[in-house]
């Protein structure tokens, strides 16, 4: 198996670290090897990142990513409601996603300053779910043993504040934003001020889709936290990695991740930086399955390369009769 | 007062004036559109000769009996179309349907097809049948001017925008009927490979750019696409050849042809247009969905995707058959129709 480490190494550039990976992928991933051949790619391609044709997310629903000769260690599954389609995604070696997970979040919210308490009521349903996978693995790795999930019990949940107070900690409330939305109705928690919320997830099966504004809104409404305190995690189970935007601002990526909004109509063509696009993503963590992905997300970039999540990416329906006004007017 | 029979003679009168070939107005506006690349020749020819065919008098009288005409029925009320401009000319039922009914006609020209329609009401005014329509490319040039009805074709998502613009110009209001038309492919139901029924099924899915509603975008076939690719291909080829696929696919087309090899998706490659074993809601154009499959897979793809399904056709004794509420059609009738 090939060795991860340099994937993590900044003293490496990205376009080089990425063309390492491509080619690794590009030699060893049948599905990858065949949609890159038909773009006249080969193993034996340098490209730059941006050129690198990036594969339709459901892929991960219709076949198996990983590379050849690899046997998955760990297998995560999208969470679907009834009828749905789930995504697969194999896992190789779970090394990777555990530094992948703890470089990027500790960088944000730093293990010495923080107590987390995970609160992803839904997602515990799915035993395949990659965000529990990830709560789980922050709670293992805290020295303290103050990082849990929210305590069912509210007598435990003020002894637990107790304690992370003592140690000088400050609550770091993380959860899908449908279950956060819920808690904030249930009187029974009472979180300090100056706890932060990192929110992650679609709203898709919450009550209506919401705006990640709108959801900050109401959040900060329901826990009496400031809107600056809380934060928004983007992430998925067909991605190792995470991206961060802090207080409402835009999502930063790791330095191993190069996020795009790409035009629909020309998935190789990059948006202008406010054009709404779909979000492309190559993340070298996915080494072992497929780092060059296209999402069904709708984005938009900034002149810096950082990027909003604006939902996701609905088709107009372009056949037969349709009035579009965007186009008519 | 005009009875019924009569108002749809002085109509069809008015369209047999219109479709002369010595209307030089109409043949000003086809040779404009064709020059702006608007619509290809052969796709506004073929229009052209359809309507004749079925915009007679008895195919009027006939669509007013199905449909329960109240002559009169919108006397005084004016009525919203907004023409969509994926075919030539897509928009003129709703002009006839309004002036069947007594309605004033007010369009929205589509900026894709914006010289054709005019040239008919040109001539409906020749024939006293149209007094005090309006209409332009701008919707804006149309305010002002409450609407009492809107008719137009989209979806749900197209809709909340047209309705948000039509309220800020103040041309309909939220009370004010709309009849939106949802409806955006056709499947074939297909049992043989017969050339007869190969080449009925090209012209369903191919005549122009596979952009009407009539369109099919699904084929249910007993055989599977790859044993049928080459010798498709070649019908294709010949009705390319003599109408040549007048709008080109964006790359996204090619994106998705490689992620179906990539993903191992049985498929045929044909540069401008791509046919897949495989089937999901037809919202694209360029993509014919292969469904290898009886009447079992037709009723189950009906009952998914049945929202945006306008029609099923069919070959031989199926025809008529009801399908899930879709009652079959020959395919062989299929685009020599009043396309919508």
């Amino acid at each position: 198996m090939i060795s991860h480490e340099f994937i993590f190494n900044e003293k490496l550039s990205f376009e080089e670290r990425c063309n390492r990976v491509f080619r690794y992928q590009a030699k060893n991933n049948s599905v990858l090897k065949t949609f890159f051949e038909v773009y006249g790619l080969s193993s034996e391609s340098e490209l730059n990142p941006a050129e690198i044709p990036l594969l339709p997310i459901r892929a991960f629903k219709e076949k198996s990513l990983l590379c050849g000769g690899l046997k998955p260690k760990l297998v995560f599954k999208s969470s679907g409601t009834s009828g749905m389609e789930r995504s697969t995604h194999p896992i190789a070696n779970p090394d990777i996603y555990k530094t992948s997970i703890k470089t990027e979040f500790y960088r944000h919210f730093p293990p010495d300053y923080y107590a987390l308490a995970c609160y992803m009521p839904g997602y515990r349903d799915n035993p395949d779910s990659s965000l529990i996978w990830m709560a789980k693995h922050l709670i293992d790795d805290n020295t303290d043993g103050l990082n849990t999930f929210l305590p069912e019990e509210p007598n435990e949940f003020e002894a637990w504040k107790e304690r992370a107070e003592k140690k000088g900690k400050k609550i770091l409330l993380f959860g899908a934003a449908f279950g956060l939305m819920d808690l904030a109705e249930d009187q029974r928690y009472h979180f300090p001020e100056n706890t932060d919320i990192l929110e992650t997830g679609g709203m898709k099966t919450y009550r209506r889709e919401m705006t990640k504004s709108e959801l900050r809104g109401s959040l900060s409404e329901g826990f009496g936290i400031k809107s600056e305190k809380i934060h928004s995690e983007y992430g998925m189970c067909e991605l190792l990695s995470q991206m961060y935007a802090l207080s409402g601002k835009w999502f930063t990526s790791p330095h191993w991740v190069h996020v795009s909004v790409r035009h629909a109509d020309q998935p190789a063509k990059l948006c202008s930086p406010g054009e709404e696009g779909k979000i492309g993503i190559i993340d070298l963590a996915n080494l072992h399955s497929c780092s060059f992905i296209l999402t069904e997300d709708r984005g938009v970039m900034n002149q810096s390369g950082e990027f909003k999540v604006l939902g996701r990416w609905h088709p107009e329906n372009r056949r037969g009769c349709n009035f579009l006004i965007d186009q008519e007017m | 007062m005009v009875s019924l029979e009569n108002h749809i003679k002085r109509v069809s009168d008015a369209i047999e004036h219109w479709l002369r070939p010595d209307n030089y107005l109409l043949k000003e506006a086809i040779d404009r559109t064709v020059n702006e690349g608007l619509f290809s020749f052969p796709d506004l020819k073929h229009r052209i000769l359809t309507l004749k065919k079925s915009l007679r008098k008895n195919h009027l009288e006939r669509w007013a009996r199905i449909s329960g005409l109240i002559p009169g029925s919108m006397n005084g009320k004016r009525v919203l179309c907004l023409h969509a401009g994926n075919l030539p000319l897509v928009g003129i039922q709703d002009l006839l349907a309004v002036l069947l009914t007594g309605g004033t006609y007010s369009g929205k020209m589509s900026r894709k097809d914006p010289y054709l329609l005019p040239t008919l009401i040109k001539s409906l005014y020749k024939y006293d049948l149209i007094e005090n329509a309006d209409w332009s490319t701008k919707l804006e040039s149309l305010s002002g001017f409450k609407s009492d009805a809107v008719l137009f074709a989209g979806s749900k998502q197209s809709a909340e925008k047209v309705n948000e613009k039509l309220h800020s110009l103040n041309l309909a209001g939220s009370s004010t009927p709309r009849l939106m038309r949802t409806a955006h492919f056709s499947i074939a139901y297909i049992r043989d490979n017969q050339p007869e029924t190969m080449e009925n099924l090209t012209e369903a899915v191919f005549r122009y750019g596979g952009t009407g509603c009539r369109s099919v975008a699904v084929v249910v076939a007993p055989f599977f696409l790859n044993s049928q690719k080459c010798s498709f291909t070649d019908y294709v080829e010949a009705f390319w050849m003599k109408n040549p696929q007048h709008q080109k696919p964006s790359d996204s087309l090619f994106h998705r042809f490689a992620y179906n090899k990539g993903v191992g998706i049985e498929q045929a490659w044909l540069n401008d247009f791509l046919i897949e074993e495989n089937v999901e809601k037809p919202i694209d154009h360029f993509i014919l969905y292969w469904v290898k499959g009886g009447a079992r897979e037709l009723e189950e793809i009906i009952k998914r995707y049945r929202d945006g399904l306008q029609s099923v056709y069919t070959t031989g004794e199926l025809v008529g058959e009801d399908f899930r509420g879709f009652i079959s059609d020959t395919i062989q009738w299929l685009q020599k129709q009043v396309d919508k």
